[in-house]
């Protein structure tokens, strides 16, 4: 892309020595390089390097990925204009989202895909459904609490433990709880902190009583945005109130809870290892702070907060700086970032098709003149179709690039293995249906040359047909005309016998056709009709030259049977005359 | 030393030559890495080898400091000369096999200066048409200009042979990047395009993307890798975008399938990627 203003990533090639230089060559999906000296004769190291992109596609869970993104791509492409976004966005997403809870078994590309996930849920969240102020905050805890799988766990460990309230990890429980705005279940858990201290009740009591009451917006409700926001700075007064009263004072752990609950940012702050993220304390200081916070105010928060958690010494992740871009709502960022950071480009290819069906995504002219979601679409198929089955996949995202797509076809499907008859009859089927003659006259060619090397006649004179090879055709029915020479005898009567008006193709092929013909015709005794198809095939002069002698020979014994009518007699006599002039000359 | 290393059509062998005038083929299918075939026939190093399009067979060029150019042809498994040419009075440095719709055809470039195009006629005969002092000192690279029928945007009837216009780019050590078009059946010099100030080492044709803009990439010896960019069908002006200079020679330069991608190869050892 031109506007690419980062320094390309350099991959180093071993046992590169000084002064000699580094020779290259393009393979189907990778490079070759090699050391060398150019244009001087010396001796060196021979070997040579295949430089190759991180090989994704080759992971058997990954291949799965891939065929289930293709499915819904092609259903994304069919589906109608006219519904909304939110439609389009829920009958496809939670499809992909298996798909991701399948990948994740993968060990070493669990990080890469987690980072996946959450960066396509937030684009969700922020892009797809686009949700105003109110919602927003329920969808981000939502998305937070997604990705915050541990805090169940634990949970789980200590509530299977004999005393869970003397748990060492009971309290880090709970604060997590509060801190994902789980109340209920925290409220659950103090329950058993409570029976453990009888005398403590009251502060208890209260406790329970404020995270039962903290209101949380109803999207479905009658209550409007404002009439919430007055609501919770009520809660959000009488939460101040108990701290200014000290009512937790005696309790440094309920203290703390309230501490949050009031949103402190101190105290927040020194609970980063149960935040572990600074977007999760992002969003936990937006419930104890800001509830009712806008989309366009988003990025501010996010910018402070990403400072405030990280440490001065700690620079942004990739990750960081695409959520970053994310909740600053520039589409355009987020996909560049991922580009840039994901080293394939599947992600970005499905989630820019994605955001251009719900039209959120403005054309954005880049070098070809082509568009940001057709370069992705074609980046990632060039990169399937190196594959020996995935191809197949590849052809469908072209065929739904209308500007550049079919040509990429063309120029990548040359390229694929012919291996078997199976499989090049499985190109051609693709260059048929699309109407690329030019690709499949090449294929019926180059496999007709196979069969011919072969000596396999008949497969290379119906390859030959179905390219339309006119020339080539020729010279197969030359060849066989050879071989019947050679041996009296036919090869491949099936073909011959059945070809029907294909056999127009060339004026050679017609005459082995109708030759065969003649044959037949003898051995049936038709004599009467078998001299006349020959009179006509020495008349018609398709005949090659060196078949001439072949055709008088054949004509005599016809000559002596008494079927052959009188006329058949005489012009075969002439057709003898006039033939004989021309040999003679 | 390898001198030239090249993949055939499908990416399934590997054709290289080298400087004990060897030139090797190895079948690479599924990573593997088996010997198929070991040439032997030129009498200098090897410069470069050119695999033809499969329609044909497997047929592999390959051209020597030893002046000659000889064309391999693999015959129910082995491998055997099918045309030596000795034409070049000096060592033939490049060799490209045009688009498979004109045939089967070779263009040569040698340091005599002169460009030899090799068609074969069929029964194994071979015609030679010769440029004499095509780029004087020498010819360092040739290529071929994809196929493409004057007017292609509308269908041609089908069984009509197109009328192809056969161009191809060559790159010499008068500094110069000249355009070749045949016509009459005779070649001429359709353009002459200067930027380098020093040996133009190697030029290279995009691939067609359908679009009527036509693209050459020219590496040269005073570091400098151009792109030319022609946008009328006609063929008529060329204007050059300095890609990049590199502190040293850039001696190779190659196209990816899409033409999307350009590699470069410099003396400070770096292959670089440009989209």
């Amino acid at each position: 892309m031109e506007e690419l203003d980062v320094e390309p990533a350099i991959t180093n090639i071993p046992a590169a020595s000084d002064g000699k230089h580094l020779g290259f060559a393009w393979g189907p999906g990778d490079i070759l390089a090699y050391e060398t000296l150019y244009m001087a004769p010396g001796s060196g190291c021979s070997f040579i390097h295949e430089v190759r992109k991180d090989e994704d596609i080759y992971s058997p869970i990954l291949r799965k990925l891939f065929n289930e993104s293709h499915h819904i791509f092609v259903g994304l492409q069919t589906i109608r204009e006219d519904l909304p976004s939110k439609n389009k966005k829920t009958q496809l997403v939670p499809e992909l989202n298996y798909c991701l809870e399948l990948s994740s078994v993968l060990v070493l590309q669990v990080s890469i895909l987690l980072a996946i996930e959450l960066i396509w849920n937030l684009c969700e969240v922020l892009f797809i459904d686009a949700a105003p102020a109110g919602p927003l905050l329920l969808h981000l805890l939502d998305w937070v609490r997604l990705h915050k799988g541990d805090v169940d766990e634990k949970a789980r460990e200590v509530l299977q433990s004999e005393s869970p309230a003397e748990h060492h990890d009971y309290w880090d429980v709970v604060v997590s709880y509060v801190l994902q705005g789980r109340f209920e279940e925290a409220r659950q858990m103090l329950v058993k902190q409570a029976t453990l201290q009888p005398a403590a009740r009251n502060m208890y009591k209260l406790m329970d009583t404020l995270l039962s009451k903290m209101p949380f917006y109803n999207p479905g409700g009658t209550q409007t945005l404002t009439e919430f926001d007055v609501k919770w700075r009520h809660w959000h007064e009488e939460v101040d109130r108990c701290l200014q009263d000290n009512s937790f004072a005696s309790n440094q752990h309920l203290e703390i809870i309230c501490k949050i609950l009031v949103g402190d940012e101190d105290t927040l702050l020194e609970h980063k290892e149960l935040l572990s993220t600074w977007y999760h304390f992002l969003v936990t200081r937006l419930l104890f702070c800001h509830p009712t916070v806008k989309p366009t105010e988003l990025h501010y928060y996010a910018q402070s907060c990403m400072t405030m958690f990280l440490d001065l010494r700690s620079v942004p992740e990739p990750l960081d700086s695409i959520l970053l871009a994310a909740f600053e709502f520039d589409i355009h960022q987020v996909i560049k970032d991922c580009s840039i950071a994901l080293n394939n480009w599947w992600f970005v290819a499905h989630l820019t098709d994605l955001l251009d069906h719900c039209k959120l995504l403005q054309s954005h002219n880049l070098h070809f003149g082509s568009n940001l979601r057709e370069f992705l679409l074609l980046e990632y198929a060039s990169g399937l179709f190196t594959h020996h089955s995935l191809w197949q996949l590849a052809v469908d995202y072209f065929d739904n690039c209308p500007e550049f797509g079919h040509v990429y076809l063309e120029l990548q499907i040359e390229r694929v293995p012919l291996d078997t008859e199976r499989k090049a009859l499985k190109v051609l089927r693709i260059c048929e249906q699309r109407q690329m003659s030019e690709q499949v006259r090449s294929i019926c060619k180059i496999m007709a040359m196979r069969a011919l090397r072969n000596n396999r006649l008949g497969s290379a004179l119906s390859w030959s047909i179905r390219a339309k090879d006119a020339a080539f055709a020729t010279l197969i029915s030359e060849r066989f005309l050879q071989d019947y020479c050679a041996r009296g005898t036919f090869s491949d009567l099936d073909l011959i016998d059945n070809l029907g008006p294909a056999m127009l193709l060339s004026d050679r092929l017609t005459f082995l056709v109708k030759y065969r013909e003649f044959h037949k015709l003898y051995e049936e005794n038709r004599f009467s009709e078998a001299a006349k198809l020959l009179l006509s095939l020495i008349t018609a002069k398709i005949a090659p030259r060196s078949f001439w002698m072949t055709l008088l020979t054949d004509a005599l014994p016809l000559l002596e049977q008494k079927e052959v009518s009188h006329s058949a007699h005489c012009a075969l006599h002439c057709g003898f005359g006039h033939d004989l002039c021309f040999i003679l000359q | 030393m390898v001198h030239d290393a090249q993949m055939d059509y499908y990416g399934t062998r590997l054709a290289t030559c080298s400087s004990d005038r060897t030139v090797k083929i190895f079948d690479v299918k599924n990573g593997g890495q088996i010997l198929v075939a070991d040439l032997r026939g030129h009498e200098g190093p090897v410069w470069q080898v050119a695999w033809a399009h499969p329609m044909f067979g497997n047929i592999l060029a390959s051209c020597s400091y030893d002046r000659k150019v000889i064309i391999w042809k693999e015959e129910n498994g082995a491998w055997d000369k099918m045309y030596e040419y000795c034409g070049h009075e000096s060592s033939v440095n490049s060799v490209c096999w045009g688009p498979y719709d004109f045939g089967l055809i070779l263009a040569c470039g040698s340091s005599d200066g002169a460009i030899s195009l090799l068609t074969f006629t069929g029964d194994q005969q071979w015609d030679v048409k010769k440029i004499s002092n095509a780029h004087t000192i020498g010819c360092n690279a040739v290529s071929w200009a994809p196929a493409v029928v004057p007017g292609s945007l509308i269908d041609q009837p089908s069984g009509q042979k197109p009328n192809y216009i056969k161009r191809f780019v060559s790159g010499g050590c008068d500094n110069l990047v000249k355009l070749w078009k045949e016509e009459d059946g005779q070649w001429k010099e359709d353009q002459k395009l200067e930027a380098h100030s020093d040996w133009v080492r190697d030029v290279g044709w995009a691939p067609s993307i359908g679009l009527p803009t036509s693209t050459i990439a020219s590496c040269s010896q005073d570091g400098r890798v151009f792109i030319w960019t022609c946008d009328d069908p006609a063929g008529n002006t060329w204007t050059a975008k300095l890609l990049h200079k590199f502190s040293d020679v850039v001696w190779h330069v190659s196209w990816s399938i899409t033409g999307n991608i350009l590699a470069v190869s410099g003396g400070d050892n770096k292959v670089a990627y440009t989209l």
